[in-house]
């Protein structure tokens, strides 16, 4: 494959080429109530080529039959040359690199057959099934994939990799009359098999949670001192702050570059974030990014003051700093985009008690059902929530949602416990049309001084 | 290949049928303002299911596999499968629906940089960003099965989505008249965007535009999916005849609507496509199913079965159609509100909500922050408010709806008009 490849890539005109080319083997299995809804293994395959002329646009062309790879060399460079472009594109250096990154497949899932996948996530679907007769659907989904991933480019890259990927879901339904709740189980590692193990646990926590959500109240909005659990504190910093370190989306923007100044302070000095696509195992590491670019820990905020912003090789040539190995794609279906990775905040000191332990009236609020972002303004659904009373926790309330403005919020932040874990789950990230991206957040507990939270607002 | 594939399954199951599709696009996009990538996408693959001893299974593949190999997939993939009664469909006529357009199928690179360059220019201005982009789709697809049925078309889409306002989408390109539409929709609700106001607070009347209103159907169309029914968790279960909304209130899904990007003739399981009644007057009419879902409900597909490459089929919408009876065939966009605004003392036009589809969606329950609302003030627009939420129950709201708006349109694949609502709680932030 690499010499095909490597071929193609000589007869490009363009002054900067490269292709990637994919070949995906995936299975899942879901089971929907005590149903088996699908069992199902498919092959996925194709390729991306981009092309740059000097003085010219990108040329982006992706297909499924490898049969056409010159042609779509072809195709890419001649898109390229029918776009002139003002303001010339560079592409920061990257020192050339050659690897075959083989990923250990951690018990290799292409050789299990379809009917033990069935058995194992029919086991955890059945833990959620009996925890209660108030559970009355359940949807529980075990997904594996491998890809096997070939980069070359006119820069001198050739890179040949294997990575192994598994997902386990569950959700449960439970209902009394009219009142529906739910529970989340949600797993996604960079690992094979073996990984797949002994999940049973999650599962039944989550059908539980469902169960006590049907007899919790919601939680009457209002301003409260808030404290995230490391999940939804990941889920926050990801989708809040994360996507505003994109450099695609500050260097053209003007507004954006000045809300997003190196050197502006954004937090208290206990605030630290950053983002890193080479901690070792999880689900957003890889040794280079899809523009050939080896990951990194990149800081984005210390102590408070913006430091940092991730870059693909073309933002930073724009803005004159180094590529970070942030430029992502989705698949062979897409252009690589500036994209997180690991993103996380770092950790502080102490314990959760600690953290609660002077809060008269608050709001705990844990685990994520959703969250979107428009610029500065974001929303939040916790999965579930707990009032905070006289420095304990209390009961369990539900319909926490967290409404407010980034800015202010990472404001807030006073005080960060040491307890800092990485969420390995499954979904991933959306942006421009390329979703679910394999990315982890991780995040210890987290103080929010004052926040919105939502439920239905009395008139 | 379909053809040879069903041969080599109808051999080795009782049954099966198949989907290819083949996409062809391109497209370009001005970040910003400027222009700086074009891209092209050739795309083939191909689904199989089959059923054997009652039990279904499907596999799907974009490489270039044997039939034997696809058919041997497919049938490991039954061997698991709960059992399902599915009724391949034989074949039948098909109705006539327009989904191709030469112009759009023959467009070139150049024809849409051109297009795209000119709504930039009708649309900068200083202080803003612009984003535009433009694509152009070209798709065959082929859907037979092993009891007779088979149908082939090509469909055209053409669209154009912009960052900060609106969007446009059918089967050719954009009319001329459609693109002043959007420009003029874009710099509307951009000028009155421009000052900010203070969000009212309480239980207030509001005005969701046909863009806003997503937060308010979802939950029903939600409800109204065979999928929600046979899971337990649709509110309207039970209720068909029932007078759940309004009386002025109704949704059809029709799949036969000229020129639109989501009509198709035959669904993706050989069924042929009709128009489907779901709420008339206020009542729940009807759902929708493909095979599998009707066959567990003990009912018939209503011809809504969709389909990618590499899933089994699942009950889907085409062009959603929400308005009081024999409405539906507006294409103006209309002035910001639809003329509801004049008997408001106070309360908001919402045309964009942050967070559509968190939470528990399906009990009608929502609460989310604004992206783009204005506040109204004795029946005009004073300003955008910035820091508001809006939170209700989509099911009490529509039980009253307070006007439906003379600006019915398409937007993406639903046409509705602007909707004023009652009572929706508005808090500040």
């Amino acid at each position: 494959m690499k010499d095909r490849l490597l071929d193609a890539l000589r007869a490009s005109r363009a002054d900067y080429t490269e292709i990637r080319v994919e070949r995906t083997w995936t299975s899942s299995v879901t089971y929907r109530g005590r149903r088996l809804e699908s069992a199902t293994a498919s092959e996925d395959q194709g390729g991306c080529v981009r092309a740059l002329h000097r003085g010219c646009g990108w040329g982006v062309a992706s297909f499924t039959s490898l049969e056409r790879l010159p042609a779509m060399v072809g195709r890419a460079s001649e898109l390229s040359r029918a776009i002139r472009v003002d303001d010339p594109i560079r592409l920061a250096d990257v020192p050339p690199h050659e690897a075959d990154a083989l990923l250990d497949l951690d018990g290799d899932v292409r050789g299990v057959p379809l009917a033990e996948k069935k058995r194992l996530i029919e086991a955890y679907n059945g833990e959620m099934l009996a925890v209660s007769d108030r559970v009355v659907d359940t949807l529980a989904t075990y997904g594996d994939e491998v890809t096997e991933y070939w980069f070359v480019s006119s820069a001198g890259t050739v890179l040949h990799e294997v990575r192994p990927e598994i997902t386990l879901s569950g959700t449960a339904v439970a209902r009394r009359n009219g009142t529906i709740e739910k529970g989340l189980e949600s797993i996604g590692l960079r690992r094979g098999w073996r990984g797949a193990q002994d999940r049973g646990a999650g599962f039944r926590a989550a059908a539980e949670r469902a169960v006590a959500l049907l007899d919790a109240p919601g939680v009457k909005g209002g301003r409260y001192p808030v404290v995230l659990d490391p999940e939804l504190a990941g889920v926050f910093i990801h989708e809040a702050f994360g996507h505003l370190s994109e450099a695609d989306f500050i260097y053209e923007n003007p507004q954006a570059r000045e809300m997003m100044t190196l050197g502006r302070r954004f937090g208290r000095p206990v605030l630290n974030v950053g983002d890193n696509g080479a901690a070792p195992g999880l689900r957003g590491t890889l040794p280079f990014d899809d523009e050939g670019t080896p990951t990194q820990d990149t800081p984005l905020i210390r102590e408070g003051v913006l430091v940092g912003r991730l870059h693909s090789r073309e933002t930073a040539a724009r803005l004159g700093e180094r590529p970070t190995g942030n430029a992502r794609a989705l698949s062979f279906r897409h252009a690589p985009i500036v994209r997180m990775t690991n993103t996380y905040i770092g950790n502080g000191r102490g314990t959760f008690e600690d953290l609660i332990r002077d809060v008269k009236l608050g709001v705990y609020a844990c685990s994520a059902f959703g969250g979107q972002t428009l610029l500065e303004n974001f929303s939040f659904t916790a999965a579930y929530g707990r009032m905070i009373r006289d420095g304990h926790p209390a009961e369990l309330v539900k319909d926490v949602v967290l409404a407010g403005n980034l800015f202010q919020t990472l404001d807030r932040i006073e005080r960060i416990a040491g307890d800092f874990r990485w969420n390995q789950m499954g979904g991933g990230c959306g942006k421009a049309g390329q979703g679910p991206l394999p990315v982890t957040e991780g995040a210890p507990h987290v103080r929010i001084e004052e926040a919105l939270v939502g439920g239905d607002v009395p008139a | 290949m379909i053809e040879r594939l069903l041969d080599e399954a109808r051999r080795r199951a009782r049954g099966a049928d198949a989907i290819w599709r083949r996409v062809e696009s391109t497209s370009v996009s001005f970040d910003w303002g400027r222009l700086k990538a074009a891209g092209a996408t050739e795309e083939a693959g191909i689904g199989l299911r089959v059923v054997k001893d009652g039990r279904v299974g499907t596999a799907g593949t974009t490489a270039v596999v044997a039939a034997g190999e696809l058919v041997d997939r497919a049938l490991a993939s039954a061997d698991l499968g709960a059992t399902v009664e599915l009724a391949l469909p034989a074949a039948a006529p098909l109705p006539d629906v327009p989904t191709h357009s030469d112009r759009a199928a023959g467009a070139s690179l150049d024809d849409l940089i051109a297009i795209g360059r000119a709504l930039l220019e009708r649309l900068t201005r200083d202080g803003c960003q612009v984003s535009v982009a433009i694509g152009r789709d070209v798709s065959e697809t082929r859907v037979a099965n092993t009891a007779g049925a088979h149908a082939a078309y090509r469909t055209t889409a053409g669209d154009d989505v912009l960052m900060i306002g609106d969007g446009w989408d059918g089967c050719d390109l954009p009319p001329e008249d459609r693109l002043d539409a959007l420009v003029r929709s874009i710099t509307d609700r951009l000028e009155r965007a421009l000052r900010i106001v203070e969000p009212p607070e309480g239980a207030l009347p509001v005005v969701f535009t046909p863009p806003g209103l997503a937060a308010i159907l979802l939950p029903v169309t939600q409800a109204l999916s065979g999928k929600a029914v046979l899971q337990g968790i649709s509110p309207l279960v039970g209720r068909v005849g029932e007078e759940v909304f309004d009386p002025r209130f109704s949704v059809t899904d029709d799949p036969l609507r000229s020129g639109r990007a989501a009509s198709r003739p035959i669904d993706d399981e050989c069924v042929p496509s009709a128009p489907l009644p779901l709420v008339t007057r206020g009542s729940v009419r009807s759902f929708i199913y493909d095979l599998e879902t009707a066959a567990r409900a003990n009912t018939q597909s209503t011809g809504h079965g969709q389909r990618g490459i590499f899933s089994k089929p699942v009950p889907g919408y085409t062009n959603i159609i929400i308005g009081e009876e024999a409405r539906g065939k507006g294409e103006a966009v209309g002035e910001l509100g639809g003329g509801l605004l004049g008997d408001m003392q106070d309360g908001l036009v919402v045309d964009e909500l942050i967070g559509v589809g968190q939470g528990n969606v399906i009990s009608g329950a929502f609460s989310h922050p604004v992206a783009l609302a204005y506040r109204v003030e004795r029946g005009e627009i004073t300003g955008r408010v910035k820091d508001a939420a809006v939170a209700g129950n989509t099911y009490e709201l529509l039980k009253k709806i307070g006007g439906f708006g003379n600006d019915d349109r398409w937007y993406g694949a639903r046409h509705a008009p602007s909707l004023l609502l009652e009572g929706v709680s508005v808090a500040r932030r």
